[in-house]
């Protein structure tokens, strides 16, 4: 997380080698993405945050099987795993459909069959996200959250509540480090958020505001606020 | 002014195999000085009734009645001028060199003179929070600020009525609630907003009133108190809080944008 | 949904015929034989034989005559143009008709009726070829066909990859140049009135933004085809099959008699 022009598009793309760094180096599975990009690119799957932008062929499908195309993985296995990939985000049945008439959502999710159908070990997620509207954004976070544990994902996101799941969280401004935290500390550390132009979930917003602990579905919070207005006023809790 | 739609019905492509009803039946209006958020799904008509409101889109039938007269008979620069519209994305469409030339397109296209001009250009990027950019190349600004640069496009017509589709898409939370503080801003200076959203978090922080679209149809009209509380469904994450401490506190009364629910919410506890 | 959503790609017309069932390269070479073989054809009766055997093939696509006469239409005014050109330039043969200081002389009324049937022909042939192949297929047609040419270093795989991108993208940008021309209506942009410099620079502020928006949907493809891997045509497989089968040797023995036909008239 961070701001914007913070450095986190640049940090994916020093991932993979589609930028060179300056100096120092990195690894991506024992691999360096400057020297080696293709070995790197097998095991990584990047994607952007316009999904429209990124799809190549004329149709879902052709789509999909472009990254299994370029790896030379014979026809009979390509059509294996693009039909598998293609069902894993929920899209069976759009096979022969043209990226232009899909949704925003379907776009992306038509992106992110393409990347696993490579079968990557990492998942470099570039705001996926932002450009969707909230039920494109809820389907395609549900696909995502449903490769956690089976894959290494860095998802690179403005929206806290996409994080609240996340094994650690790292804060990048002005091309450093500035923090690597748990969510819950996060959200709960008002001033680091505003260092970073960093906005958390309304709940989580209120809930600090109001000093009541953390707190992450409408529900608990107002389970918290009645518990207060109870132990206030010496009413039994109901 | 005032800018009322009655039974307007909306198809494109008719009569060919593409055919589709964007529109069914809308009869709403957009006050004097109101904001109106304007809330649906992707397909639910939202943007096509945008474009009506200055009849970038006209209708397949029923009429739009800019104060009381058939918009079709005002002249179509006239009324593109005083119903400034917005679209999802509108950096895409910048195209002069540096920010203030782009701002000028339209008070320039008005025929107005370099005074004129100039005067409306730096007062446009002056109500968006960007005059220090005033003379930086267009590409380089961030997103936000190039967001915040087609709007400035867009008020420099001085138009009574601005329509603005979308206009916190793609952006980070932090560039959202500076653009909702120029809907309020806009809103203090006297201007009509219209406000295009899915979002209903930040529809409700600032609408005076609020139209539910569904299917090309409008499903609710009202304050958002009246549409939130009247069916939770639609509400957002605030009045969701609100509305589950409301029924074991029933004193809580009915707030819905983040300041309101916050003070009640304090009040109830401290009291 | 956007109108027009879930319409093909440019000039296919999906059915269920003989001819969109053959494989794409059979029915480029056939197309490549017509070309050919209507260089060679001489007489308006040669011409006619062929147009002949076109309309019968349009019949056998199912692409209703309407459609197919639309996709025609454009090249009627050039092809109107050019016949006219002819009988007005050229001065052989004896004058058939006189108007004041215009006279038409037979040779220039045959060469052209030549002309226009031929260009007519060539166009007919590459619309039923459009109509009737999807353009995905088109454009793997094209790279199998080309790529013997792959060891002179001629950019088989490439040119296919650049036609498979703007089959892609030719959708995309005809949406974002009507949302730019509808934003700047929106700002008071006037397209239809003024001279032609007029209505020319009336058109910057649509031109500049879709241009550069192209630019940044290029460097993004760029980057998106790249992290997936891609290198160039060396050592890919492909999804789609092609296979060459009998009906497609037949199909494409009946394409070269045509003009054949033609020829011998």
């Amino acid at each position: 997380m961070g701001p914007n022009g913070g450095g986190k598009s640049t940090l994916v793309r020093l991932l993979n080698g589609l930028l060179v760094p300056d100096s120092g180096e990195v690894a991506v599975a024992g691999h360096d993405p400057v020297t080696e990009p293709f070995e790197v690119r097998k095991r990584t799957g990047v994607l952007f945050q316009n999904p429209e932008n990124g799809l190549v062929a004329p149709f879902v499908e052709d789509d999909v099987a472009f990254g299994l195309e370029n790896l030379g993985v014979p026809r009979e296995e390509m059509r294996r795993r693009v039909a598998e990939a293609i069902r894993s985000v929920g899209l069976s049945g759009y096979e022969r459909r043209e990226p232009h008439t899909l949704s925003g959502g379907e776009k992306q999710r038509v992106a992110l069959a393409g990347l696993l159908a490579v079968e990557p070990e990492v998942l470099l997620l570039d705001e996926p996200t932002s450009m969707l509207d909230a039920p494109g954004r809820r389907e395609v976070l549900r696909r995502i959250g449903g490769l956690r544990r089976s894959k290494t994902v860095l998802h690179v996101t403005h929206h806290l509540e996409e994080l609240l799941e996340a094994d650690r969280v790292l804060v990048i401004n002005g091309g450093r480090l500035v923090a690597e935290v748990e969510p819950g500390r996060l959200m709960a550390d008002a001033a680091l958020l505003e260092e970073n132009r960093l906005v958390p979930p309304t709940v989580p917003r209120l809930a600090a505001d109001l000093g009541l602990g953390s707190c992450r579905t409408p529900e608990d919070l107002a389970g918290a606020v009645l518990r207060r207005v109870w132990e206030g006023s010496g009413a039994e809790i109901r | 002014m005032r800018i009322s739609l009655e039974d307007v019905w909306h198809v494109y492509s008719p009569g060919t195999a593409f055919e589709t009803v964007a529109l069914r039946g809308v009869s709403l209006s957009v006050e004097p000085g109101e904001v109106l958020g304007i809330v649906g799904g992707t397909g639910s008509g939202k943007s096509t009734l945008a474009a009506h409101l200055n009849l970038l889109l006209r209708p397949t039938s029923g009429r739009v009645l800019v104060d009381g007269r058939d918009a079709l008979a005002l002249r179509k620069s006239e009324l593109r001028r005083r119903v400034g519209l917005v679209f999802q994305f509108p950096e895409q469409a910048l195209f002069a060199p540096s920010v203030e030339e782009d701002v000028a397109f339209a008070p320039r296209q008005m025929g107005l003179g370099p005074e004129a001009v100039e005067e409306r250009t730096a007062a446009a990027l002056g109500v968006l929070g960007i005059a220090h950019l005033a003379r930086r190349p267009t590409r380089a600004l961030s997103g936000g600020e190039q967001r915040r640069a087609a709007i400035a496009g867009t008020l420099a017509m001085r138009p009574q009525v601005l329509v603005l589709d979308e206009p916190t898409a793609g952006l980070d939370p932090f560039s959202r609630r500076e653009l909702l503080g120029v809907v309020r801003r806009l809103r203090e200076e006297g201007t009509s907003v219209v406000l295009v959203s899915h979002d209903l978090d930040e529809v409700a922080e600032v609408s005076d009133r609020l139209c539910v679209m569904e299917g090309g149809a409008v499903r609710a009209e009202g304050t958002p108190e009246e549409v939130f509380y009247g069916e939770l469904a639609l509400a957002p994450t605030t009045v969701r809080v609100a509305a589950r401490v409301r029924e074991s506190a029933p004193g809580l009364g009915r707030p819905v944008s983040y300041d309101e629910t916050l003070r009640s919410l304090r009040a109830l506890i401290g009291g | 949904m956007a109108p027009g959503a879930g319409r093909g790609t440019g000039q296919f017309y999906p059915a269920d015929s003989p001819l969109h069932a053959l494989d794409p390269r059979a029915k480029i070479l056939a197309v490549a034989a017509l070309v050919v073989g209507l260089f060679l054809v001489d007489s308006v009766a040669g011409f006619l034989a062929v147009g002949a055997a076109l309309l019968c093939l349009v019949q056998v696509s199912r692409v209703p005559p309407s459609t197919f006469l639309r996709l025609l239409r454009p090249v009627a005014v050039i092809v109107a143009f050019t016949a006219l050109f002819q009988v007005a330039f050229v001065r052989e043969g004896e004058v058939v008709f006189g108007l004041w200081v215009f006279q038409a002389h037979s040779e220039g009324l045959r060469l052209a009726a030549h002309l226009a049937l031929r260009i007519l022909l060539l166009v007919a042939a590459a619309a039923l070829l459009t109509a009737t192949t999807p353009p995905l297929s088109l454009s793997d047609g094209i790279e199998d066909l080309l790529s013997p040419l792959k060891r002179f270093r001629f950019p088989a795989h490439e040119i296919a990859m650049m036609m498979t991108i703007a089959l892609r993208f030719i959708p995309t940008l005809h949406e974002e140049a009507r949302k730019i021309i509808m934003a700047q209506a929106a700002r008071g942009a006037d397209f239809t009135e003024g001279g032609l410099i007029q209505r020319v620079r009336a058109l910057v502020p649509v031109l500049v933004p879709l241009t550069v928006g192209a630019f940044r949907r290029a460097d993004e493809l760029a980057e998106a085809m790249e992290s997936r891997g891609y290198r160039g045509g060396e050592g890919r497989t492909r999804y789609r099959e092609l296979s060459f089968r009998g009906r497609d040797a037949t199909a494409l023995c009946i394409a070269v008699l045509i003009p054949v036909g033609g020829i011998l008239l």
